[in-house]
């Protein structure tokens, strides 16, 4: 099983929809695929499911047994270990643990507990890991590979997230606030690598440890972020410097005089396009916008649209499927 | 069905090209593509082809305990609509002293080509691939001969002229695998045919070709086009409130049918708990779709008469010429269906106006029943099906 977050420090680059419907992607190829919902926004879990069913997950009681915060929640109230997740099943080959506002209240917890590891104190490491055994027991109905998607911030839940997780996506808007959260979280991530490794040496023995290896899979470029009055040369100038602040501050790599450009860039798993029209009928009927049929509204020009989008979907997933070591067919 | 010795014999052949072994349990592309295959019966045995779970290359057994979820998933790979036109299909688990055996057995189909997922699979000995051009000319010509559905039969007084080629354009990039397209050299008549809509003996459209493609159907085929009324009362014999004729091609009726319940479906608030509002629609939408669908799906299309959608102030008839049909009886109604129209139902589910075979009535049931309406009433006879459907009770 590969673990992989989608993460960020600029919000509203489209990375929930991304997350959302490469989940749907990876499950039409067969491979069992779990979509964890750890951003607190939890707008993943909206995109799957309809409001009924959210609903009865969101109760107005406290105790939410079935979204990520009630499997926590024993360890927020300091009474025992997580609880088993509910995975709610999309189909077969797609399960969903839901997210939950609630889960910004583990903030705390988890930012207290990460100096107490030094102390080698087990509840800390029971509050630090408590993500990665939640996606471990999440994940025992075979799913081969858990997509984990993380609100836009360096806070202690995203840390906790990001540790639990083998890989990271970067997914990005080409502009000047996307590029300056990659400078910030570069550096960053290899922190947390490098403290988690200390830590794993005082970890007690008998509990499962994530192996924090984070490993950067690449960037994956969200063109709908740009907004259609700026003009074209402002945003073709940040295009042009993403390969290299992405080697410099995610990879560790000196400047180099010569960088490719982005569609050239093998660190570039995708340059995703604005699909317009489809985003609002892809909502209005809760399926991915690759699953579009003339009976959803996507008639005349929308059935390429249609077309183009799987394919554009389909070759990412390959690209992170292959760089996790997940075999894809189709 | 086998019985347990006629299982054994094919389980030690190893060179029968209408067996498929695997000890896989969980992938439904293989015995999707499996049962395509022998759906497709490209060798022409006219004989059952058989997938057998359980079973490693060698023959030998490879110790699966067969769950009632595997035979529901495998029983589910008929009516989920990847394997198109659906085959006909039986599921059986065999036991064994050193492991289970799930067997599937699948009955050559009288439409072929059949596709999963928009390809066409075939046996080539005993393995299986995807049929080339040639294979696939193979397939549709055998089809003519074996044609008994209405919609597969041609309509003589037709001519390609009178399809919307345009039209049919846009729908085979929805029912074919966009790597076959790419590939494609055929010309028209033989993408039309591949995909039943033309007969390339007769040199003709088929029923189904002048249903969804037609220019104009009513010239061929007068009953084809829902009457919908909309009365002030409870009685048809009031002057109407509004009428219309709905016809075209078979896409253009069904979204226009679609406007029709959305406009005709009146939506009231009411508070709900705290703040919240509660939307109350006197009819839920899904159901009435579901039901005017399955009308326009199963009606028959030889008659003359017209599909009636008539609105009435404290309810709603849907009436649709044909009664119930093959193995469908009043006594097993819904649960057990048929298809009178096989290649509409095809491209329904190609276009997505349908989601899943056999399950829109319960499916419309029970939207009823979440919305507060009372069941949907069923009345059959020789000739016909009507439905009623009753606004909800306040």
């Amino acid at each position: 099983m590969k673990t992989i977050a989608f993460f960020n420090n600029k919000g509203g680059v489209g990375k929930t929809s991304l997350v959302y419907h490469l989940a749907w992607m990876f499950a039409d190829h067969g491979i069992p695929t779990l979509a964890v919902d750890l951003d607190p926004q939890a707008n993943l879990t909206a995109m799957f499911l309809d409001e009924e069913r959210l609903e009865e997950l969101w109760p107005d009681d406290d105790e939410h047994p079935q979204t990520v915060y009630g499997a926590i929640r024993p360890i927020l109230r300091g009474i025992g270990d997580i609880a088993k997740p509910h995975v709610e099943k999309i189909n077969p080959s797609l399960g969903v643990v839901p997210g939950d506002l609630g889960l910004s209240r583990f903030e705390d917890k988890l930012s207290d507990a990460w100096p107490r590891c030094h102390n080698r104190d087990e509840s800390a490491f029971r509050i630090m890991t408590a993500f990665h055994r939640l996606i471990e027991s999440a994940t025992k109905w075979g799913a081969e590979i858990a997509l984990i998607d993380v609100g836009p911030n360096l806070g202690a839940i995203n840390r906790s997230a990001l540790i639990a997780s083998d890989q990271v996506c970067l997914p990005l808007a080409p502009d000047l606030f996307s590029l300056q959260g990659l400078k910030n979280l570069g550096p960053t991530l290899r922190d947390w690598r490098a403290i988690w490794a200390e830590l794993l040496a005082k970890a007690p023995s008998d509990l499962p440890m994530p192996k924090g290896a984070m490993q950067p899979a690449g960037y994956i470029v969200m063109q709908h972020g740009i907004r259609d009055s700026r003009p074209v040369k402002a945003y073709q100038r940040w295009m042009e410097r993403i390969p290299s602040i992405y080697r410099t501050a995610v990879l560790n790599e000196k400047p180099a005089s010569r960088t490719p450009q982005v569609d050239q860039d093998p660190y570039s798993l995708a340059l995703l396009k604005h699909y317009r029209s489809l985003m609002p009928l892809a909502m209005e009927v809760r399926k991915p916008m690759f699953f579009l049929k003339p009976a959803d509204g996507a008639i005349g020009a929308h059935v390429d649209a249609v077309k183009k989008c799987y394919q554009d979907f389909q070759n990412l997933a390959r690209r992170i499927a292959r760089s996790a070591g997940i075999a894809m067919s189709g | 069905m086998l019985t347990h010795d006629q299982l054994s014999v094919l389980l030690s052949d190893l060179e029968l090209d209408h067996v498929e072994r695997t000890s896989s349990t969980k992938d439904t592309d293989k015995f999707g593509e499996a049962i395509c295959a022998f759906a497709n019966d490209l060798p022409g045995h006219r004989q059952p082809g058989y997938l057998l779970i359980g079973v490693r290359d060698d023959g030998q057994r490879s110790g699966l305990k067969v769950t009632d979820e595997l035979l529901k998933n495998l029983g589910a790979i008929r009516s989920d609509g990847n394997v198109l036109p659906q085959p006909v299909m039986n599921v059986t688990p065999f036991t064994f002293a050193d492991g289970d055996v799930a067997v599937v057995e699948v009955l050559p189909s009288d439409l072929p080509p059949v596709r999963y997922k928009g390809r066409v699979w075939i046996r080539i000995g005993p393995r299986k691939g995807i049929a080339n051009e040639q294979e696939e000319r193979i397939l549709t010509e055998r089809r003519v001969a074996l044609a008994r559905s209405f919609d597969a039969r041609p309509c003589p007084e037709s001519t390609i002229e009178d399809l919307a080629l345009g039209q049919f354009e846009a729908y085979r990039h929805e029912a074919i695998d966009s790597e076959t397209i790419a590939a494609n050299q055929r010309s028209i008549e033989q993408q039309l045919g591949s995909l039943h809509f033309f007969n390339p003996e007769r040199n003709c459209p088929t029923h189904a070709g002048i249903l969804l493609f037609g220019k104009n159907p009513r010239y061929f085929l007068p009953g084809t086009y829902v009457q919908y009324l909309k009365l002030p009362n409870i009685d048809l014999t009031d002057v109407p409130e509004d009428q219309a004729e709905i016809s075209g091609d078979l896409q253009s009726v069904l979204r226009e049918l679609e406007l029709r319940i959305k406009a005709l479906i009146q939506t009231s608030l009411r508070p709900a708990a705290g703040f919240r509002e509660k939307l109350l629609p006197d009819y839920p939408e899904w159901a009435l779709r579901e039901l005017l669908m399955n009308a326009v799906m199963h009606r028959n299309y030889d008659s003359n008469t017209s599909i009636r959608f008539y609105v009435f102030d404290d309810h709603i008839e849907i009436m649709s010429p044909g009664g119930l049909y093959g193995e469908a009886t009043r006594e097993n109604f819904p649960t057990r269906n048929s298809y009178r129209n096989p290649i509409i139902a095809e491209a329904m589910k190609t276009l997505g106006f349908v989601n899943r075979f056999g399950y829109g009535v319960q499916r419309a049931q029970s939207l009823l029943k979440a919305n507060g309406n009372p069941p949907a009433q069923f009345e059959f006879d020789e000739h016909s099906v009507l439905v009623k459907i009753y606004r909800r009770l306040e």
